[in-house]
């Protein structure tokens, strides 16, 4: 496989707090090459986004500060950049989309002028040329009567159609990375298809790269490449996709896929969650992360395991001590998860029979 | 992820609709622009458009009047002893003075400085104050604890006192030093305000994604930021015109302000107040022309404030 476009290394960004350093990424590495389309998937507060605005050097600094490591991009350090070669990646050279559709278009402009911006600062283009690209930018992207549209101000769009806007302004450019931030999780169901159609359809025409951050594993099967699954601020697996989902290595990702519910299971029956939350990133345990709600966990994992290959495989590589695949250690683990179950639903009921008695 | 392409996306009958839903008058509606919404809805506010009336009289009477009334506010005519102190009637519909000017033209002459002196301190003042209010509250940190405790320290100054003193000493009487002299002073309220909202906007996510496609801090401070914090600034300016009026009036009564020969509604009732036992319309028009100018730029501010509320739902 070829040079990475993109290559983070050891990324460490903290953010200071009265109480102590919030590790929101604690030493993340991954590599995007040109054209790939790469996931990054975890639950919420496990430092997907953050990840993603260090890229950028959108953290605010102070309380963020990036404490370690390298990102390095087009073979230079980003994080070793002055402010003004950094303004030219942004919105040239990586672009990136925004969550809601809904908060961050600027009302108070046109969206030919929001698009047309990125077009003035970094290709230098007239306000008449950056508008005509600005408009055939809008068709592009499947906005209908687009120059007719141009002129319309963001409140007078649906979300899923401000979101196509997104994609415009962030593509304008033709920037080599796009970095993509849930931009489905705002929309409707009904549009989150389309809108992931068009990310993937428009990068696979300019050829970009993207950077797709969910914690939606259907979108990911969709459409990336490969994965990199975060916790607690750390890579835990990465691996193609298919063989992510064919052969998920991690107890985590284990644990994320029992978690999508299925249409063919009985309507009785729970829904499987992964149990516990995220551990408090302010004092992390020293071992592995997962390990207080894992149900593989054992003596070793006291200890922090290292980012390995998977044996036969040298592009699957995950941070477990423990062979997920081994039938008796799958037996021990389901064993352990039903036993929580039961213990859980033991408190709860009894919690129920005492305010009863209470009253 | 199959379900999305078993439903076909682009039905060909569907095309065909698109034309008529764009004739539907409730698209055709949704597409006024920002300003447009905003000044339907000002249309709305009736004593607002009264106010916003009355004051585009104002000015069109203050600067264009003189050129078409006969009389002309600074030549004491020729029959002084027998017209002075005329009494409002047809010819003179506000009456005359001590040396027998028409005090119509005087009123026209006089509003015409009050009404520029107001308006351009109330420029200068905005200009200070969105220049002052908008770094420190982009900024934010050390720099908006500088910019603010300065501030703060003009806001500690008893106004009226030190308009006094500098008055007396620095200016000339002519109207460009009362308009220094009251922007000087009048920037401070708007600085605050200006800081308070851009603060509130530099950490919306539109700023973000602005900052995301490369864009300066210039152009996020006044390309991006401004706009948006527009509504609070236009209000406030609205009311500073109010303010710098009376402003203006008290320090031309006191003889602080503009001075004669330039006639102001201020030093006009200055004048006019030695004669009220004889010509109380000399105190009363100055004095009531004051309050209905103020008063208009007031409810006009008000109503702006709805209608730029963005809270405010359409009705």
């Amino acid at each position: 496989m070829g040079e990475y476009l993109l290559e983070v290394q050891g990324l460490k960004t903290y953010f200071k707090t009265k109480a102590g350093y919030v590790r929101s990424v604690d030493g993340v590495s991954f590599g995007v090459r040109p054209g790939e389309k790469v996931a990054i998937v975890g639950e919420s507060g496990c430092g997907k986004s953050v990840t993603a605005l260090s890229i950028m050097r959108l953290i605010e600094q102070p309380p963020g500060e990036y404490i370690d490591g390298s990102i390095l991009f087009d073979g230079q350090n980003i994080l070793d950049l002055p402010e003004r070669a950094m303004r030219k990646i942004r919105g040239g050279k990586i672009g990136m989309i925004f969550q809601d559709p809904m908060t961050c278009l600027n009302p108070t402009m046109t969206v030919a002028q929001q698009i047309a911006e990125g077009l003035q600062i970094h290709l230098k283009l007239s306000r008449g040329e950056a508008h005509r690209r600005a408009i055939s930018l809008l068709e592009q992207v499947g906005i209908p009567d687009a120059a007719k549209r141009a002129n319309s101000y963001p409140h007078q769009f649906s979300g899923g159609m401000r979101q196509r806007v997104m994609i415009a302004i962030s593509l304008a450019c033709n920037p080599k990375l796009l970095i993509a931030d849930e931009p489905t999780t705002a929309l409707d169901v009904t549009v989150q298809a389309q809108i992931l159609e068009l990310i993937s359809g428009v990068c696979h025409d300019f050829g970009t790269a993207v950077i797709l951050i969910t914690h939606d594993l259907g979108v990911v099967a969709g459409m990336t490449d490969r994965v990199v699954v975060m916790y607690a601020g750390k890579v835990v697996e990465t691996a193609p996709t298919d063989e992510l989902f064919a052969n998920p290595r991690h107890p985590y990702t284990l644990g994320l896929m029992a978690s999508i519910p299925r249409l063919d299971e009985a309507r009785t029956s729970d829904l499987k969650t992964i149990e516990g939350a995220p551990p408090n990133l302010i004092q992390p345990p020293t071992g592995c992360p997962f390990m207080p709600r894992c149900v593989f966990a054992r003596n070793i994992c006291r200890t922090m395991p290292p980012l390995e290959a998977v044996a036969g495989q040298s592009t699957h590589v995950k941070a477990c001590w423990v062979d997920v695949t081994d039938p008796q250690t799958r037996e021990q683990a389901e064993r352990r998860r039903l036993a929580r179950m039961e213990l859980k639903q033991g408190i709860i009921k009894e919690a129920a029979l005492q305010t009863a008695e209470e009253k | 992820m199959d379900i999305s392409r078993q439903i076909n996306l682009t039905h060909p009958e569907l095309e065909d609709l698109e034309p008529f839903l764009d004739e539907t008058p409730e698209l055709v509606q949704e597409r006024r622009s920002q300003g447009r919404i905003i000044f339907d809805r000002f249309i709305r506010h009736r004593i607002a458009i009264i106010g916003a009336i009355f004051l585009i009289a104002m000015l069109l009477f203050c600067f264009f009047g003189p050129l078409f009334w006969k009389y002309n506010p600074d030549i004491i005519p020729d029959n002084v002893v027998t017209a002075r102190f005329n009494a409002p009637d047809l010819a003179h519909p506000f009456g005359t003075d001590e040396v027998a000017r028409d005090e119509l033209a005087r009123a026209l002459a006089g509003g015409r400085v009050s009404l520029l002196v107001a308006l351009a301190s109330m420029l200068g003042a905005i200009v200070l104050g969105v220049g002052i209010g908008s770094f420190a509250g982009f900024y934010g940190g050390i720099i908006d604890n500088l910019l603010m405790r300065f501030t703060d320290v003009f806001l500690a100054v008893p106004l009226y006192l030190l308009l006094f003193v500098l008055s007396a000493t620095f200016t000339d009487g002519s109207p460009l030093s009362v308009v220094i002299l009251i922007a000087i002073f009048g920037w401070t309220y708007a600085a605050r305000l200006v800081r308070g909202e851009f603060l509130a906007h530099r950490d919306r996510e539109y700023v973000l994604a602005a900052r995301a496609i490369g864009a300066k801090n210039l152009s996020l401070m006044f390309r991006h930021i401004l706009p948006n914090a527009a509504g609070p600034i236009i209000v406030n300016s609205t009311i500073l015109i109010g303010a710098n009026i009376i402003l203006e009036s008290v320090l031309s009564y006191f003889g602080f302000g503009i001075k004669a020969p330039n006639p102001s509604w201020g030093n006009m009732i200055a004048d006019g107040q030695t004669y009220f036992d004889q010509a109380p319309w000399l105190v009363f028009v100055p004095a009531l022309l004051i309050f209905l100018t103020v008063l208009s730029f007031n409810v006009v501010g008000d109503g702006l404030r709805d209608a730029l509320d963005p809270h405010m739902t359409e009705r």
